[in-house]
């Protein structure tokens, strides 16, 4: 499909004739239909990966590194290999050692190690047997002896000369260097009326999926099945065949239902090649699987970033020019940090309107677990300092938060500084009705004791412009095939529900766009071999890119009908519709014949009923190096306040209500929608107070349970209200942006700006704790008293 | 996460019971709840032997006043036992509100008092409030039961004085003449953290002179302790604000908390400070709550 096929607003409006373009007439889309796979999750019939048994089936697991950094000197296998029960012992020796990764530019990372361990947690060996008991049993019977070297935990002092280097190709442990320069930032800053510099600290967070991570491999012949828990079976399948030098058609991989990934899951965990050659050494299949403890040590969480903002304004607040000014841990690996890193700063000009910006970055290697990408992917904590950072400023100037907000809004048809083109952008209505249905005026001149409110804005990308590795595949594809008598369909596509309800509202889209009904949809997901392409659950990129894909083979199903319902019923195909399971002569709405009926007549006449779509995203963004990052035919925007209220003694911060305002383009399933926004909020706000992974001097994790690793609970969860304003995306069907992310990034910023409210003093690191929050009061009293 | 092998008992009887924790001394453990027990044997901490459980012995679970004794409270009753118990929240509803509000609601359906107390950390929820209430624990063994003020009972973190083959059967509330009690626990979340702080009270007021008290202070300590300087500062004086938060002050000098990953002793002791304010202020002015 290409780009001038799709509607403009304009066009849409007329069409329809509202502001936004929205079609009131839809039968399927923006409505809150049940999720499909609702009925078998709450009966606990839904099957995960690891409920999954074959017969002869196997059980796996990874020995890990005690040790932060240390050489290997030797493995010793055999006492584990004597145990009764355990089928096969493997290391380095039995692996292919070609190096693989998720960032093709940065392939840093083999099955096993094989002279060095590089942290707590590092892969060493695997053993399978028949049953777990037994496996943790071989586990502890493996002799490693290590020579400890000195390591590397303060990503700080990481780039100085004399510290113990993880990699040898990457001097002073620079993992990824990036210096973006746009405008003249020096300039601006020099004929700013006021120039502020503030500097924040982020917190190494951890996705905490409730399902763990696994793998169940099985062999037949030279074909590799692997059924995981995974974001993206397309990347799988991807570095699967890469590593095992297979052709990608005899490796499949497949998902069943998947318990949350929050970007934890995307790529390679090493259970699946670990488990692969297992399985192949024994001719079993074999489950490898992570526990709790497990899932944290491998990580791929949140980086922690240390983020210095320097900003310019003039006299009314107008944003002339920012510099940001960072440093991300990123752990032994590479894993999705590349990406990362380009993020931070990327989206850090997506929702205020200035034209020069420079961004310097470095990510940094410590024997640390690796980091990745975690819900919003880099931005969450950059846009965290940049909301602190300009309430900071608005406090400077005396202007309100909101209008100093209002007066930067970016709006639609606009073009950031770093390239990206954002056309629909309804902010300034999201930033509004977030000020009016909180009653932000009247808060913030009355507000008891300890109480405070305070705003957040948020972007995300609706999908990313381009694919991890470089291919010209498109970004997804669909097939929908409609039953021989025209009584069920089924789509086959590659996306992946991970929770959020990609399944459903993917069938609402066909559905809506075949004529159909959802209650006669079906759909097979996330299978490498019995569903197209897609690059899977990620940049939030489904609705809008695989949707297109649906919407594209819904079309063509209906397009084929109509034509053969033209011949049936003596009509021009343009004389019909179909709507709703009926195919009716558009004038005389009467005159009519069932979808099913025609659909058999398809069948018998010409075969199976089947239509195809895929998606590729036009060229989009700058020449400059990292101009991909960030990229995306839309953005979503969203406007957070929050209240929150301190006690002053304690430091204790109760969230007490808070209200999102989404702009997320045409929305196909409001329930679906709002879920979204909560689970972001909730996700958010653990990280704004709560959450952090805390580690040793020796670099082990303090507190990998769910006990010490504190995520909030219900109770901790304020009222909410998630609320939308009319928006229309012309580059996505239907008008749709995304939600999933974006919904994430204004959150810790606005529960910064309530606590600065409350309290009067920022706190510049996250989570904004208890404890920090009573140091800073104390602080603060003993500065007033002196 | 395994289990380690062990052999089960599970006696009808009290003595029973006891004779099989005589018999494999050492190497026997008793399980309640096993919401700590468990969790110790899976992490390698503990590895007995013989398991000898409770479950049996439903006459530990009961909750019951008696004339002239108190209030009684079997060993095996839960933490969700004790805040619903009809009799616990008319005498003393400011045990149920301290059961109600520790752990979460899974952990409180089978964690038991028995196990809060017996397992001895400094964190346990309830022997701060029971301490305050001046409670008397039942220590039953092969050759007969004693009784003990509960604020005796403990020597250090996991550390008692109850024998190996002795059972704590109940717990015991003499009636004293309080006008009021409470607890306040302060966590990291509002629900399934362990607590940072704590401090249970009990008072005696006559009108606006405090004619007896006792203050409990929990994860102040290696053990439960008792705040007594701070007690002395309220003890026969008329109470105002300032005398409150001088008992504060007194509270928080004499408790000797920890630095954790949970909190710092700076703060913890700054915690304990204002939790013991606050608890008095609420034990004087709201009664048992
Ligand atoms: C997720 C989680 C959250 C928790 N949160 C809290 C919390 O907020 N506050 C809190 O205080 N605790 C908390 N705990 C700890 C624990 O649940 C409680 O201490 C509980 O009351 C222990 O009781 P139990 O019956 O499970 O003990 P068990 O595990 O069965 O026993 C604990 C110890 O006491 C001994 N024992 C038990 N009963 C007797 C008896 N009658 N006589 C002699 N010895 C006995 C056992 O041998 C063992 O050594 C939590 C635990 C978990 C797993």
């Amino acid at each position: 499909m290409s780009l001038d096929e799709r509607i403009t607003p304009e066009q849409a409006a007329t069409q329809v004739g509202t502001a936004s373009g929205e079609n009131k007439e839809y039968s399927v889309i923006g409505k809150s239909v049940g999720r499909i796979d609702g009925r078998a999750k709450v009966t606990g019939q839904a099957k995960y990966t690891g409920d999954l048994k074959f017969p002869g089936m196997l059980y796996g697991k990874i020995l890990t590194s005690p040790h932060a950094h240390a050489r290997i000197l030797s493995i010793d296998t055999s006492e584990a290999e004597k145990l009764p029960g355990v089928k096969a012992v493997i290391t380095h020796k039995d692996v292919p050692s070609l190096k693989y990764g998720i960032s093709p530019a940065r392939w840093d990372e083999n099955i096993f190690c094989i002279d060095k361990v590089l942290f707590v947690g590092d892969k060493v060996a695997a053993v399978a047997a028949v049953d777990e008991e037994t496996v943790y049993k071989a586990l502890k019977l493996i002799k490693v002896e290590y020579e400890v070297l000195p390591a590397v935990l303060d990503p700080l002092k990481a780039m100085d000369e004399g510290q113990a280097q993880l990699h040898e190709d990457y001097p002073r442990n620079l993992n990824t260097e990036i210096h973006q320069s746009f405008g003249d930032v020096d300039k601006a800053l020099a004929e700013a009326y006021h120039v502020r510099t503030d500097y924040f600290v982020g917190q190494r967070a951890y996705q905490s999926p409730i399902e763990p991570h696994s793998a169940i491999s099985v062999w037949e012949d030279d074909k590799l099945t692997v059924y995981s828990s995974t974001q993206s079976p397309h990347y799988f399948q991807y570095y699967i065949a890469r590593q095992f030098g297979l052709p990608m058609g005899k490796v499949r991989v497949l998902k069943t239902h998947i318990g949350g990934g929050f970007g934890g899951k995307l790529e390679p965990t090493g259970l699946e090649f670990a488990g692969a050659v297992l399985a192949k050494l024994t001719g079993r299949p074999v489950k490898m699987f992570y526990d709790r403890h497990e899932m944290f040590a491998h990580n791929r969480g949140r980086h922690r970033q240390y983020m210095k903002l320097s900003t310019g304004v003039d006299q009314n607040g107008k944003i002339l020019g920012v510099h940001a000014d960072f440093v991300m841990d990123g752990g032994a690996y590479t894993s999705l940090g590349v990406a990362s890193a380009y993020y931070a700063g990327a989206l850090l000009t997506i929702l205020y309107d200035f034209d020069n910006y420079k961004f310097d970055m470095y990510r940094v290697y410590t024997n640390l677990p690796a980091c990745g990408a975690q819900r919003g992917h880099g931005h969450p904590q950059p846009r965290f300092a940049f909301e602190s950072h300009l309430d900071n400023i608005a406090k400077d100037l005396g202007i309100d938060p909101i209008e100093l907000r209002l007066r930067n809004a970016r709006k639609a048809n606009t073009v950031t500084p770093n390239d990206f083109k954002v056309e629909s952008c309804a902010l300034t209505e999201a930033i509004e009705k977030a000020r009016d249905i909180s009653n932000w005026k009247q808060k913030r001149s009355h507000r008891p004791q300890g109480r405070g409110i305070g705003i957040g804005l948020g972007a995300f990308v609706s999908g990313a412009g381009y694919p991890i590795y470089r291919t010209n595949l498109p970004h997804a594809s669909a097939v929908i095939k409609v039953n021989e008598d025209g009584s069920s369909a089924t789509l086959y596509t590659g996306a992946v529900d991970i929770g959020q309800g990609s399944d459903t509202i993917l069938c609402q889209m066909a559905a809506e766009a075949m004529g159909y009904s959802f209650a006669k949809m079906q759909i097979i997901s996330a299978d490498t071999e019995a569903a197209p392409h897609d690059f899977g659950a990620y940049a939030s990129r489904q609705t809008l890119m695989s949707g297109w894909a649906v919407k594209e083979a819904g079309e063509e199903i209906k397009a084929q009908l109509l034509n053969t319902a033209a011949g049936i019923m003596g009509y021009a195909v343009e004389e019909l519709d179909c709507r709703d399971e009926r195919i009716f002569v558009k004038d005389q709405p009467e005159i009519s014949k069932s979808f099913a009926e025609v659909a058999k007549e398809f069948f018998v006449t010409q075969g199976p009923l089947v239509g195809k779509g895929s998606y590729t995203p036009p060229k989009l963004g700058g020449k400059f190096k990292g101009a991909a990052v960030g990229t995306s035919p839309a953005y979503s925007f969203a406007a957070q306040v929050t209240e929150v209220e301190v006690d002053e003694e304690t430091g204790e911060v109760k969230i007490v209500e808070a209200w999102d305002v989404h702009d997320c383009g045409k929305v196909i399933n409001p329930a679906l929608l709002h879920a979204q926004v909560h689970g972001a909020f909730y996700m958010g706000m653990g990280e704004a107070v709560w959450e952090e992974v805390k580690f040793d001097d020796q670099g082990r994790i303090l507190n990998s349970n769910l006990a010490e690793y504190r995520l909030p609970t219900a109770l901790d969860m304020p009222k909410f209200h998630s609320e939308l304003v009319d928006s229309y995306e012309p580059n996505a069907p239907w008008g749709v942006k995304e939600v999933g992310e974006g919904a994430t990034t204004p959150t810790m910023g606005s529960i910064s700006n309530a606590i600065f409210d409350a309290i009067g003093v920022r706190i510049s690191s996250l989570p904004m704790s208890y404890e920090k929050v009573w140091r800073a009061l104390k602080e603060k009293r003993k500065q007033q008293t002196t | 996460m395994y289990l380690p092998d062990f052999d089960y008992y599970a006696p009808d009887s009290v003595a029973e019971a006891c004779s099989l924790l005589a018999e494999h001394g050492p190497k026997a453990k008793i399980l309640a709840g096993g919401t700590d027990l468990l969790h110790k044997m899976k992490h390698g901490e503990l590895a007995p032997e013989v398991v000898v459980s409770l479950n049996n012995l439903n006459a530990l679970k009961e909750i019951r006043y008696e004339q002239g004794r108190g209030l009684i409270i079997g060993a095996r009753a839960t933490q969700n036992d004790l805040a619903t118990s009809p009799v616990i929240q008319e005498k003393y509803r400011s045990i149920s509100e301290a059961a109600h509000h520790m752990a979460n609601n899974q952990i409180r359906h089978i964690g038991t008092v028995g196990g809060n107390i017996v397992n001895a950390v400094p964190s346990a929820d309830l022997p701060p409030i029971l301490m305050a209430l001046g409670a008397l624990i039942q220590l039953v063994g092969p050759t007969g039961k004693r009784t003990m003020l509960l604020e005796e009972f403990f020597l250090g973190v996991h550390q008692t004085r109850i024998q190996g083959d002795e059972i704590l059967t109940e717990i015991i509330i003499p009636e004293q003449g309080f006008t009021g009690s409470t607890y306040i626990r302060f966590g990291l979340r509002r629900s399934g953290a362990l607590a940072v702080a704590s401090t249970a009270v009990s008072v005696t007021m006559d009108g606006e002179i405090c004619r007896g008290l006792r203050i409990a202070l929990g994860a102040a300590a290696p053990v439960p302790m008792r705040a007594r300087a701070a007690e002395a500062v309220l003890l026969n004086r008329k109470i105002t604000d300032e005398l409150l938060e001088e008992a504060g002050v007194q509270a928080a000098q004499e408790s000797r908390p920890r630095n954790s990953i949970r909190g710092s002793e700076e703060y913890r002791r700054d915690l304990i400070r204002v939790l013991t304010r606050r608890a008095l202020k609420k034990a004087i002015t709201e009664g048992h709550v």
